[in-house]
């Protein structure tokens, strides 16, 4: 389905972290690592502004990534970081903008591989 | 605007798996996975729900672990197609190292599965009443 498409349905994050993501010239990417929220999508609640994707963390590999430690923000043994961070150097960033459709765990981009750029550390 | 969570979080890194604590201090579950709502005039998902108990937790699990713990919860669960117990998201107050809700225990799904696993099978094992 195309994201226009998806409006008004729901979908569970498990099934985005499943998926493969292919570029604008069917190149694979990379498999989705995380997504990205910002906290300034539709009030929830006591909650407040609810939290909004902003893009996916796409890269090679998923070892150590739920650990955190490929990311800089997150502070570990300085030994393991520079390990992850060397595996998972190549990740990139795809704004959500750049998503053109989502199906069967496949996400397909309108742009290429090559102008995503590098995924920037968490502020905070 | 509200400082109870950060402004930009990694929702793999800073809300999976994070524990849930209730209005009275009480463990509630784990964040499971999350419900993503894809607004009905367009635009990027946002996050309406937590999931949470087996019926979450199965789709992260591998194929086969997962299709074991999805039939297995099916199977106990008194509801004819449960699906996983849901927490809405406006009932969350904060978003730090656990996630607290405004809400109690005893009122989420997921605590309702656990009482009636109690009641119903784990009451009626020998010596469970000891």
């Amino acid at each position: 389905m195309t994201v226009r498409e998806l409006a008004g349905t729901q979908m569970r994050f498990s099934d985005l972290l499943r998926s493969q993501v292919i570029d604008a010239e069917g190149q694979e990417v990379g498999d989705v690592h995380d997504a990205r929220f910002v906290k300034d999508g539709p009030v929830q609640g006591a909650f407040g502004p609810g939290y909004r994707l902003q893009g996916l963390v796409v890269g090679h590999g998923n070892f150590g990534v739920r650990l955190g430690f490929d990311r800089a923000s997150v502070k570990g043994p300085w030994l393991l970081k520079k390990l992850f961070q060397r595996l998972h150097a190549e990740a990139r960033f795809v704004d959500w903008s750049s998503v053109d459709s989502i199906e069967d765990e496949k996400i397909r981009l309108n742009v290429r591989a090559a102008d995503l750029r590098l995924v920037e550390a968490l502020p905070g | 605007m509200n400082d109870n969570a950060k402004r930009v979080i990694d929702a793999g890194l800073n809300l999976l798996d994070r524990q849930i604590i209730d209005k009275d201090g009480m463990m509630a579950g784990n964040v499971d996975d999350l419900e993503l709502t894809f607004p009905a005039d367009g635009g990027p998902p946002v996050i309406t729900g937590i999931l949470a108990g087996p019926g979450a937790l199965a789709r992260r699990l591998g194929p086969r672990s997962g299709a074991w713990l999805e039939s297995l919860h099916s199977r106990l669960h008194p509801a004819e197609q449960p699906g996983p117990a849901r927490v809405a998201f406006g009932v969350v107050r904060r978003v730090a190292d656990h996630v607290e809700i405004t809400v109690s225990r005893s009122e989420l799904d997921v605590s309702r599965f656990e009482e009636w696993v109690r009641d119903k099978i784990i009451a009626k094992i020998p010596g469970a009443e000891a």
